[in-house]
C-alpha cells in the first residue's frame, strides 16, 4: 500500500488553488490562452517500404501527450443485418508507461470511454465509407481495425487519439481484390506488387475538441494539460468536421449551461477547421515524400471511380466562384443530409466560408464534401454557382456507368479527360469533364455493391 | 607539504561530461596523497574510473565527484527538499519526496513540538523539509527543524505554485553566486521562491501572472547559458510592458 502511494502522482493543495485562481483571471499555468492548443506534430510510420506499402500508422504529439495509431485490415464475414458493409473497430491500449495510474490488462473506464468517443465520431457520422469495403455481398467484407496506443499522458488524450486515428486512416492502403477465375467466383487478393493498394474512402474528418470546465461551469479552456485535468470539474468533447457539422458530443462532470455550450460549439468550429488543415498539410507532405520515393505510386486522386464528374477551373474562376458563394444565403447551397442527421450551425459555416476566402489559392470546399487534394471543385458546387450566375447549364448524368462525360456550358477553359469514355459530342467551347473524384453521392443500394465488382472486372 | 597540482589528465576531464568507464585520474604518479572521491567515482586499481554519467567536478584541493541530473531523486543526508504529505500516521507523516520510498516525518520534529501540539496537515500539503537519515534500505527520515532545533524556514508552504524540474536545474538554481535567471527576474519582479534538491520548486508572488511568468521562465532556462538566460528575461519583460 505504501509502495503504491509512493508511485502515484500527488497534487498539492497549493497547485489546485493556484490553477483555479489563475483560471478565474483567464490565465493558464503554461502561459497559453484559454482557447489555444499546444503545439501538435503528426508523424507517420515508416512501414513504408517497397514491399509493404500499406501505410496506416501515425503518431501524434500534442504538447506532452503522445498517441500512436495503427490501422490494419482483414477479410471477414459481414454482420447479418448489414451484408454489404465493411466494419470498423477501435481498440485502445493504455500502457502503464504513459501514466502510473494506468494499469496493464483490462481497459479501465476512461480507456473504454476514449475508444467509444473516437468510434462514434468515425462510425456514426459516416466518415469512413463502409459500403466500398464490401467484396462479396453477404460473404466477405473488409474489417478495418484501428489500434490506439497511448504512449504518454500529458492531458487531453481524446483529441490526440482522434487526430492519430484520422491520420492513420488517411494513409492506410488496403490490397485490391477482384473476382476472377473460371466462374468469376474466385476471389483474388492482389499482391501489393501487382496492383496498387487502395485507400479508404473518407468523406470528412471528424475532429474532436475537448473543453475542460472549472468553477461553477462557466470557465472553459481548450486542450487541458495534465494538471488542469486533475483540477477540472467537468469535461466536454465535441466532435465536429471542418464544414461545421457536429458529429458527436460527450460530456462528463459538473453541469454546463446551454449558453456556454453554444459558445463552445462556435469555438469548436474554428478549431476543427484549424486541425483539419493541419492534418491535410501533414498528409500532403507525407504523400509528396511517398511519390518521390516510389515514382510509380499514385496519390489518392486516381483511385476510386465515382458517379459525379468534376469541374476543372483555373484560379481566377475559382476566386470568382468563391466571391459568388460568400454572398450566397446558406440554404441555396446544396446540402446533403448526413446519415447521422447532423445539425448544421449556421453562423459557423459562414465564418468558415470567410476564412476560406481569406486563404489565397485554396479552392473552396463545398459544404458537404471533403477533398484532401483539392485541385478540382465538386461539380455540384459549380453547377449551383452557375445557376446563380445565370449561365445556361446543360448537364447530363449517368449514375450507373463509370467514366462519363458531362458537358457544362459556361466559359470554362477546355480540358481533356484522362481516360476515354462514351464521349458525347462536345463543341469546342464546352468543357469535357472527367469522372475521377473520390466521393460517392447517390444513396447506395445493394445493386451498387454488386456493380462495383462488375466495374473492376471490366478493367 | 604543498598539495601537488592535479594530474594533467584529470584537469582535462574536470567540468566536462564523463560517462561510465572513463578513467579520469591516474594514480601512478601520485604517491602519499589523499584524494576524496564523491558520488559516481571509484578506484579501479591505479586509476579512478567513472560510474555515473555526468559532469566531473572538483573542489580544491582534492575532492572529486560526478554531478548528474535526473528526474528522480536519491535522498542524501542534509539535503533540503520539498515534500507532499500523503498520509498521517500515529507518529509519522508520510511524505513524498520523489524518492524511491516515501519519507517519514516524525510528528514531533517541529520546533517546540510536543504530543499536545501536533500540526494537522491535510493530504496534499507542501512542506519544506530536511533529510536527516537516508540509506537505500530504509525510508528516509525527515525533519522540519535544523540541527540546533530551530524552525529556520522549514514547515508548510502556503499559497503559491509548485512545479517539478530535474535535479540538475534545482542545483543550478541553488548555486552561489545566484543563478543568472533568478537575478534577472528579481531585478524587475518581486517573488518568493523555495527550491528543493529533489527537483521541486515553489514560487509565490503577489499576482498570478507574475507567478506564471517566473515559473515558465525557470522551466525554460535549464539548458540556456547565462547570457541566453538574461536575454530571455529581457524579452519577457518587454512583452509585459
Amino acid at each position: 500500500m505504501e509502495q503504491r502511494l509512493a508511485n502515484t502522482w500527488q497534487m498539492t493543495v497549493n497547485e489546485r488553488k493556484f490553477i483555479e485562481m489563475a483560471l478565474a483571471a483567464d490565465l493558464r499555468v503554461d502561459d497559453r490562452g484559454p482557447f489555444d492548443y499546444r503545439p501538435c506534430t503528426i508523424t507517420f510510420g515508416r512501414h513504408f517500404s517497397f514491399t509493404n506499402r500499406v501505410g496506416g500508422s501515425s503518431e501524434v504529439q500534442l504538447g506532452e501527450t503522445r498517441v500512436m495509431s495503427y490501422v490494419t485490415s482483414q477479410l471477414v464475414q459481414p454482420y447479418r443485418d448489414r451484408p454489404n458493409e465493411g466494419t470498423l473497430s477501435i481498440f485502445t491500449e493504455f500502457s502503464p508507461m504513459a501514466d502510473p495510474a494506468f494499469e496493464a490488462g483490462r481497459p479501465g473506464e476512461f480507456a473504454i470511454e476514449l475508444g467509444r468517443i473516437v468510434d462514434r465520431g468515425l462510425r456514426e457520422s459516416g466518415a469512413v465509407d463502409m459500403e466500398s469495403l464490401c467484396v462479396v455481398v453477404g460473404k466477405l467484407v473488409w474489417s478495418i481495425r484501428v489500434d490506439l496506443h497511448i504512449l504518454d499522458n500529458g492531458g487531453n488524450l481524446i483529441d490526440a487519439a482522434n487526430i492519430a486515428a484520422l491520420a492513420s486512416l488517411l494513409t492506410f492502403r488496403r490490397p485490391e481484390c477482384t473476382l476472377g477465375g473460371d466462374d468469376n467466383h474466385e476471389l483474388i487478393i492482389h499482391d501489393i506488387e501487382d496492383r496498387e493498394p487502395l485507400p479508404l474512402i473518407i468523406h470528412h474528418l471528424p475532429v474532436a475538441v475537448t473543453f475542460a470546465v472549472f468553477g461553477e461551469g462557466n470557465i472553459m479552456v481548450i486542450d487541458p494539460s495534465y494538471k488542469e485535468e486533475s483540477v477540472m470539474g467537468g469535461r466536454m468533447t465535441i466532435t465536429m468536421n471542418s464544414n461545421g457539422d457536429i458529429c458527436a458530443v460527450q460530456k462528463a462532470g459538473i453541469g454546463i449551461s446551454s449558453s456556454v455550450i453554444i459558445r463552445c460549439l462556435e469555438i469548436c468550429a474554428v478549431k476543427a477547421a484549424e486541425i483539419t488543415s493541419k492534418i491535410n498539410h501533414a498528409m500532403e507532405s507525407f504523400n509528396d515524400g511517398r511519390s518521390i520515393q516510389y515514382p510509380n505510386f499514385h496519390p489518392v486522386d486516381v483511385a476510386i471511380q465515382d458517379n459525379l464528374p468534376d469541374v476543372i477551373m483555373d484560379k481566377k474562376q475559382i476566386e470568382n466562384l468563391i466571391g459568388h458563394l460568400a454572398a450566397l444565403p446558406l440554404d441555396a447551397l446544396d446540402r446533403n443530409s448526413n446519415k447521422s442527421g447532423a445539425v448544421v450551425v449556421g453562423t459557423n459555416t459562414r465564418a468558415k466560408f470567410e476564412n476560406n476566402q481569406a486563404r489565397d489559392g485554396v479552392p473552396f470546399y463545398s459544404p458537404s464534401n471533403w477533398d484532401p487534394y483539392p485541385r478540382k471543385l465538386c461539380s455540384r458546387l459549380a453547377r449551383s454557382s452557375l445557376k446563380l450566375s445565370g449561365l445556361p447549364e446543360d448537364v447530363e448524368e449517368d449514375k450507373v456507368n463509370t467514366t462519363q462525360s458531362v458537358t457544362v456550358e459556361c466559359g470554362l477553359e477546355h480540358t481533356k479527360g484522362a481516360s476515354s469514355s462514351r464521349a458525347l459530342e462536345t463543341p469546342s467551347e464546352y468543357t469535357t469533364v472527367e469522372a475521377t473524384s473520390q466521393y460517392i453521392k447517390a444513396p447506395k443500394t445493394l445493386k451498387d455493391a454488386v456493380k462495383i465488382q462488375n466495374r473492376k472486372m471490366r478493367k | 607539504m604543498n598539495s601537488m597540482p592535479s594530474d594533467s589528465a584529470s584537469m582535462s576531464f574536470v567540468d566536462r561530461v564523463v560517462v561510465p568507464g572513463d578513467h579520469v585520474l591516474d594514480l601512478t604518479g601520485m604517491a602519499n596523497q589523499t584524494i576524496k572521491l564523491g558520488a559516481g567515482l571509484r578506484q579501479d586499481g591505479d586509476a579512478i574510473s567513472v560510474m555515473k554519467a555526468g559532469k566531473l567536478r572538483i573542489s580544491k584541493p582534492n575532492k572529486y565527484w560526478v554531478e548528474s541530473s535526473h528526474k528522480r531523486y536519491v535522498p542524501c543526508v542534509e539535503d533540503t527538499v520539498l515534500g507532499i504529505v500523503v498520509d498521517s500516521k500515529f507518529d509519522n507523516f508520510l511524505v513524498d519526496i520523489k524518492a524511491p520510498m516515501l519519507g517519514l516525518l516524525p510528528v514531533l520534529a517541529f520546533e517546540g513540538g510536543t504530543r499536545r501540539n501536533i500540526p494537522k496537515f491535510e493530504i496534499g500539503t507542501l512542506l519544506y523539509v530536511r533529510v536527516v537519515k537516508a540509506n537505500n534500505t530504509m525510508n528516509p527520515e525527515l525533519s522540519c527543524m535544523d540541527e540546533t532545533g530551530k524552525a529556520a524556514e522549514f514547515g508548510p508552504l502556503k499559497d503559491g505554485y509548485m512545479f517539478e524540474t530535474s535535479t540538475g536545474l534545482a542545483r543550478m538554481l541553488l548555486s552561489s553566486p545566484p543563478c543568472p535567471i533568478l537575478e534577472a527576474l528579481g531585478k524587475s519582479l518581486s517573488y518568493e521562491i523555495a527550491i528543493g534538491l529533489n527537483g521541486r520548486v515553489w514560487v509565490n508572488a503577489a499576482s498570478p501572472s507574475t507567478v506564471i511568468l517566473v515559473s515558465n521562465a525557470i522551466m525554460n532556462s535549464e539548458f540556456l547559458s547565462a547570457a541566453q538566460q538574461k536575454i530571455m528575461v529581457e524579452k519577457l519583460m518587454k512583452r509585459l510592458q
